[in-house]
């Protein structure tokens, strides 16, 4: 299995009062920030994830939000890209997985491409890259981009990112959001194919093209694994069954958020206060609307959700939960490293997981606790779940060939038309 | 009050037979072609009273017709949706029609007269949206969460009238049908109005030459009265009837003055 360290960058010192007054998107108000703090937030979140690459994980992990107290990440490229070039010159085989260049979002789907392109080239070929439609207030709200359009945005942008990375020869693009008389970017990924991910929250047809088109899919966990993990696991192989793509983990990926320390008692203590802090004042200040915006979500999905609102777990209760709320519901594993390794091992078993991406700071989780949860962590977990499926005989096709990965070389379903189109 | 008259529908192909625009329609008389909000439309009083006067045609926007959701995703610009709007006008052969339009209708009903000047006989707008005013920032009712929108909407949201235009059916299906349905209609209805709901309108509305009657709620939470003011200065020979005590939605929340108003100027 391969295991990444996903980090986000919250602002670390909100009142305590926060999730009472304010969202945590869009207008949440910068006047209670202060330099310092915004610069210790940005500034330990690269440390971390660089004591992450330097700890023996497989790869590093970020997203994208704009106009966001929880994760102040307007692109994850600016990150990946200092990422890239420090691993590579610290010589670290590791992966660099921006998880989700939004293209739903973007205005400029050229430079999003490009920039991955250089990633790849700075980082000597380890990029994963990571592409999402984007969510609703980030495309919407912060980008201006009319909900009806996003999903439709995101479609055309992928045909152009996909292309503009593997063309040789120029062409021009005549898209409906975007044209271009040349495309021609310089410089081309080094990658041949790049090991493509498509990051997602459970929409059914997501998940269909990822498995028709060779894309690894990652589900992101917030709402709680225990309450969503089979649900979303389940209905992607049955997806996969019914496209008949072979059931290859390496094919699916999972974020989780862990907390491990010395004990079950000495984890709850470390960690409960920062953690009700993460997901009260992040994801619980996130109003449903924001989430998705009228137009944003087609009809018969709102009518699915207004009928069976279970992919969204703990999301409800998420502003006021407390720590056992969010251990009970899994939407966070903690404890001994015993506690966390036996319950990520069986878990990624049970549903088929290759990938698993361990959140391992989180709210305001200080510095050293953060640094101290990636050690035990990578010192007495990560090893214990490593040769999971290794012994199964499939292949890692959604990874970079320099770090191990054989991409380009993900099965077709043989009855469908992709077999024949290619 | 009005009873309701008996509202036949006509389907009528449009855009090369791409989209199946359906039309309510009631009454006798003249032709007017009513343009409904953004949330779809819904069968009111006003237009009752209207079809007690006029043959109303009222047209479903592309996209909020029940069980054709998708034909939003064959128009992709505004002009495209006036197009799309004047050729069901020839096509259901109405000749000078009396448009009215609300809110996002009316900003459609003003950009249809202001594309096409001899195509309306008379023009009457209740609060349309279209225009932007950085003092006076139009609200953006798609991102407003569902139970701050009756605030948004109404003077007063308790009021009857406003309580009855709220009202969910009681069956759980039917009320998700429903809210899936509304929720929609602002999604395909947005398309022509997100992020910021002026897509040049103010350069357009000199065109207009047909006799026009602005209609605006003196306490619309939505877009501000002011922007009655914008639109009677842009619109040569225009008139505005500002309607007291009253929001974003004159003709459900003051019936009887909204009725008397355009009564007054349809003559």
């Amino acid at each position: 299995m391969k295991i990444s360290l996903f980090a986000q960058a919250p602002y670390r010192y909100l009142p305590e009062n926060f999730e009472q007054h304010h969202e945590s998107v869009c207008d949440v108000p910068y006047s209670l920030t202060t330099r310092e703090g915004v610069y210790s937030s940005i500034r330990d979140f690269m440390d971390e994830l660089m004591f992450g690459a330097r700890s023996g994980f497989d790869a590093v992990a970020v997203t994208e939000h704009g106009q966001s107290s929880y994760d102040m990440v307007p692109n994850p490229d600016l990150v990946a890209s200092a990422l890239a070039y420090m691993t590579e010159a610290e010589g670290i085989d590791v992966g660099i997985f921006p998880m989700g260049r939004s293209l739903g979002k973007s205005r400029e789907p050229l430079r999003a491409a490009e920039e991955y392109a250089m990633i790849d080239v700075m980082s000597g070929g380890r990029l994963v890259p990571g592409l999402v439609v984007g969510l609703s207030y980030d495309s919407s709200i912060n980008n201006g981009v009319p909900p009806i359009e996003v999903r439709k945005r995101f479609d055309e942008n992928l045909e152009l990112v996909l292309r503009a990375w593997k063309e040789q020869t120029p062409f021009a693009w005549n898209g409906k959001f975007s044209q271009y008389p040349m495309v021609n970017m310089w410089p081309r990924p080094l990658q041949a194919d790049l090991p493509t991910w498509i990051t997602g929250i459970g929409n059914p047809n997501t998940m269909r093209m990822c498995l028709e088109r060779g894309f690894g899919f990652t589900y992101l966990s917030w709402f709680g694994a225990k309450l969503t993990g089979k649900r979303i696991f389940d209905r992607f192989w049955e997806i996969a069954d019914q496209v008949s793509v072979p059931r290859n983990p390496y094919r699916l990926g999972f974020l989780q958020t862990v907390a491990v320390a010395e004990s079950d008692e000495q984890a709850e203590r470390d960690y409960a206060e920062h953690l009700e802090y993460g997901f009260r004042k992040g994801l619980g200040s996130i109003p449903m609307e924001k989430l998705g915006l009228p137009g944003g979500i087609d009809i018969r999905g709102v009518q699915a959700l207004l009928k069976d609102p279970g992919d969204f777990g703990l999301y409800y209760q998420m502003k006021t939960a407390t720590y056992r709320d969010l251990v009970d519901a899994g939407v966070v594993i903690a404890g001994s490293p015993a506690t966390v390794r036996d319950q990520l091992r069986e878990f990624c078993r049970e549903y088929g997981i290759g990938n698993l991406h361990a959140m391992l700071s989180f709210g305001s989780l200080p510095r050293h606790l953060v640094m101290k949860n990636i050690q035990l962590f990578s010192e007495e977990v990560l090893p214990h779940l490593r040769d999971l499926w290794t012994d199964t005989g499939h292949q890692h096709h959604w990874w970079p060939e320099r770090l191990g990965g054989s991409p380009g070389n993900w099965q077709i379903p043989a009855n469908t038309g992709l077999a024949a189109a290619r | 009050m009005t009873t309701q008259p008996t509202i036949s529908e006509e389907t009528i192909g449009v855009w090369d037979g791409r989209i199946t625009m359906r039309v309510k329609v009631a009454g006798v008389g003249s032709p007017l072609l009513y343009l409904h909000p953004a949330a779809g439309l819904a069968w009111d009083p006003f237009l009752s009273h209207l079809a007690e006067r006029y043959t109303v045609y009222a047209p479903e926007f592309p996209g909020t017709s029940v069980g054709d959701p998708y034909a939003i995703h064959q128009v992709d610009d505004l002009t495209d949706v006036v197009l799309l709007y004047e050729e069901l006008v020839r096509k259901l052969g109405l000749v000078k029609p009396v448009v009215v339009g609300q809110s996002f209708g009316g900003m459609l009903a003003c950009e249809l007269a202001a594309h096409f000047p001899d195509v309306p006989s008379a023009l009457v707008v209740l609060d349309p949206i279209g225009l932007w005013l950085d003092e006076h920032p139009v609200a953006n009712w798609i991102a407003t969460p569902a139970d701050r929108l009756p605030a948004l909407l109404f003077h007063d949201p308790d009021s009857p009238a406003a309580q009855a235009m709220l009202a969910l059916p009681e069956d759980p299906e039917r009320q998700r049908a429903a809210i899936a349905g509304l929720v929609w209609a602002f999604g395909c209805t947005g398309k022509f109005t997100w992020p910021i709901p002026d897509r040049g309108l103010r350069g357009r509305l000199h065109r207009i030459s047909a006799r026009t009657l602005i209609v605006w709620g003196r306490q619309d939470k939505l877009a501000n009265v002011a922007y009655a003011g914008e639109f009677v200065n842009a619109i040569a020979g225009s008139k505005v009837a500002i309607v007291d005590d009253c929001g974003h939605i004159p003709q459900v929340e003051k019936y009887d003055q909204t009725v008397q108003a355009a009564d007054e100027f349809l003559g």
